[in-house]
């Protein structure tokens, strides 16, 4: 079985580690270093294992080392984003965290497939793949697919269709300009807006636009993280089961979609070796330029990091 | 409250298979019904003696007395004869018309609030037998075909594309058989339309290998016709039932209307949940597409010419 480790054992770490539990399909290491967190999550899930029934093994550590020779390494630590919080203090905090990581990441496990879950997420993932030197097929981003499971729930529920049918690509930043395909958000192959409407239909992207916001607000203290940590357990299914599942994840683009040198979600087929080819959703013309317009704003918000980081 | 209950009429291979797929899901009790009694008591002991490694704890009871099916959630038709060599299809269907009246008068005496799945051939004829003899509400009878169908081309897709099964939707119209209307534009990768994916020639050959899919795997077997495929899509629909699923996917259902079609049974997608068929969905067809669905309407109201030339209630 393959060995995932997961770095940070916060909401999104450990919920990340109880949902590959429950896929039976990898085992699983926790690294934090607040000293006993991890060791304690992964008793605690393992004692509920006979009732279970887990193949798997978890285990907790307070040292990175343990993920050595890891297959596949995921990037949950550092914080959460506070309500109303500028995004560029989160990144300011953040990269500091990822760069260390993955300078450890590239010595401990030099194949492993590299998944960021640290927000801002884009940002974090052209970091990470810069800091480890990976091919960029190896270091993915959790973005698109979070945005796409949230889409497809409230569809789901606006048709009056199970969740499992509803299939709904989104791709661009993991910001506020991301941008849902339309025509692929379909029931059963059937386009949704056959059941609901063009106006509807907005207004149900609109709605999982703000979907995260929604959540922070409402919890006050804490970020969603049942839904990104299932979005996380799901690419890394796809990575250890090889499962060629397309999915929209963070990749560093180089040509694709008409965009270089950024990291933003497209649809790929996830294999054992990362992203085994980016797949063109063959975008209408109005939606090219709506995605070309959202990554142009994502660079000059990457530029802008960038430049506060050299100046700290 | 009562665990659901769900019966197999016709232990052969498609119904026990199904039994294990409903078995695996954890879902309902299961009772299968033959008249090889000693055969699908033995079935039912197997899938027993399997349940503590695969988990299913549920009641799996073989008999060969309906009164069995006692108060079922969900009765599943797969009862009748396979068509033989030398047979022609009017001999077919009078021995099978026989048996699934036979089967369906039962239903009504002994599981009168079921949901009817009909999976025995001629489908879409059947499916008029089943409906006529229990008389049962036009919701609560439909066909398995569609959804085998396009489990095939689902498959054909993610096999072409290099992608998961699981990413692969498809819409296949129409009555059982050669008369199929599979539709590309329906038919998705991760929602992407294949249309986008491939090109027209790639296309046909995996709708024309779709509508032919019965045909090759009879050719490899010799003897015999497929029945993992035919039993994973009736537990799919039993699923859907049983668990209020509401499930949008093709099946044989009684249309009074809909895409110009009336008092015919035939493929076009529904949402199945608690109350069997909930809501037929309406698409807007081409002219090619509604062309092509009408000629096979056609052929399944010959069908039913040909039923109702020696069928009567009595």
């Amino acid at each position: 079985m393959k060995r995932v480790g997961i770095i940070g054992s916060g909401n999104v770490g450990a919920n990340t580690a109880f949902f590959i539990a429950e896929n039976r399909t990898a085992h699983v290491t926790l690294v934090d270093i607040r000293q006993g967190l991890s060791t304690g999550k992964a008793l605690d899930m393992m004692e509920a294992g006979p009732i279970r029934g887990y193949g798997s093994r978890l285990t907790g550590a307070d040292d990175i080392t343990a993920i050595s020779g890891h297959d596949v390494v995921v990037l949950a630590a550092g914080r959460v984003r506070k309500p109303g919080e500028n995004r560029i203090d989160l990144y300011l905090d953040n990269s500091k965290i990822v760069t260390q990581l993955c300078a450890r990441i590239r010595e401990l496990a030099p194949y492993a497939v590299v998944i960021n879950v640290v927000e801002p997420v884009d940002s974090l993932t052209l970091l990470a793949q810069e800091t480890l030197g990976f091919h960029r097929f190896k270091v993915l981003g959790v973005g698109g697919n979070l945005d796409g499971t949230r889409l497809r729930y409230l569809v789901s529920q606006a048709v009056g269709v199970s969740p499992r049918e509803v299939s709904g690509l989104v791709i661009g930043p993991h910001r506020h300009s991301m941008l849902a395909l339309k025509d692929t958000i379909r029931v059963s192959g059937v386009p949704a807006v056959f059941f609901l409407g063009e106006e509807r239909l907005n207004a149900l992207i609109e709605e999982m636009r703000g979907a995260g916001d929604t959540i922070l607000e409402m919890a006050q203290h804490s970020t969603s993280y049942w839904a990104p940590s299932a979005a996380t357990a799901r690419l890394v299914h796809a990575l250890v089961v090889d499962t060629r599942t397309v999915m929209s994840v963070s990749v560093r683009l180089e040509g694709e979609y008409g965009v270089t040198g950024l990291c933003v979600s497209v649809p790929a087929v996830i294999g054992i070796d990362g992203v085994q080819r980016i797949v063109d959703a063959g975008l209408s013309d109005s939606e090219q330029t709506a995605f070309l317009a959202a990554t142009a704003e994502l660079r000059a918000v990457v530029e802008q990091e960038k430049a506060r980081l050299v100046a700290r | 409250m009562a665990r659901k209950k769900v019966s197999i009429l016709g232990a052969g291979n498609v119904g026990a298979t199904a039994a294990y797929y409903i078995a695996e899901k954890v879902i309902a009790d299961i009772v299968m019904v033959d008249v090889a009694e000693g055969s699908t008591r033995a079935k039912a002991l197997d899938f027993l003696h399997a349940g503590p490694m695969r988990d299913y704890d549920v009641a799996i009871v073989g008999s060969g007395d309906v009164a069995a099916i006692a108060d079922s959630d969900v009765v599943v038709i797969t009862a009748g004869m396979p068509r033989k060599p030398g047979m022609d299809r009017m001999d077919l269907l009078k021995v099978n018309a026989d048996v699934v009246k036979g089967v369906s008068r039962k239903i009504a005496e002994h599981a009168p609030n079921a949901v009817v799945i009909v999976v025995t051939n001629p489908l879409d004829v059947m499916c008029h037998v089943a409906l006529r003899t229990t008389g049962f509400d036009l919701r609560r009878v439909m066909g398995m075909a569609g959804i085998l169908d396009a489990t095939r081309l689902r498959y054909f897709v993610a096999d072409a594309v290099g992608c998961s099964l699981a990413d692969v939707d498809a819409i296949v119209l129409g009555g059982h058989g050669d008369q199929m209307v599979p539709l590309p534009r329906f038919t998705t990768v991760a929602g992407i339309p294949i249309t986008k994916l491939m090109d027209p020639a790639t296309i046909g050959k995996l709708v024309d290998r779709t509508r032919k899919g019965g045909a090759e795997i009879v050719s490899y077997l010799k003897s015999g016709s497929a029945y993992y495929a035919p039993a994973a899509a009736v537990a799919e629909m039993v699923e859907a039932v049983v668990t209020d699923r509401k499930h949008l996917a093709p099946c044989a259902a009684y249309l009074r209307g809909e895409y110009g079609i009336e008092n015919l049974f035939i493929g076009v997608p529904v949402v199945l949940g608690r109350n069997g068929v909930e809501r037929i969905v309406e698409l807007d067809l081409s002219k090619e597409e509604h062309r092509q669905l009408s000629a096979s309407a056609e052929v399944v109201r010959q069908g039913v010419a040909e039923l109702d030339t020696f069928f009567t209630l009595k």
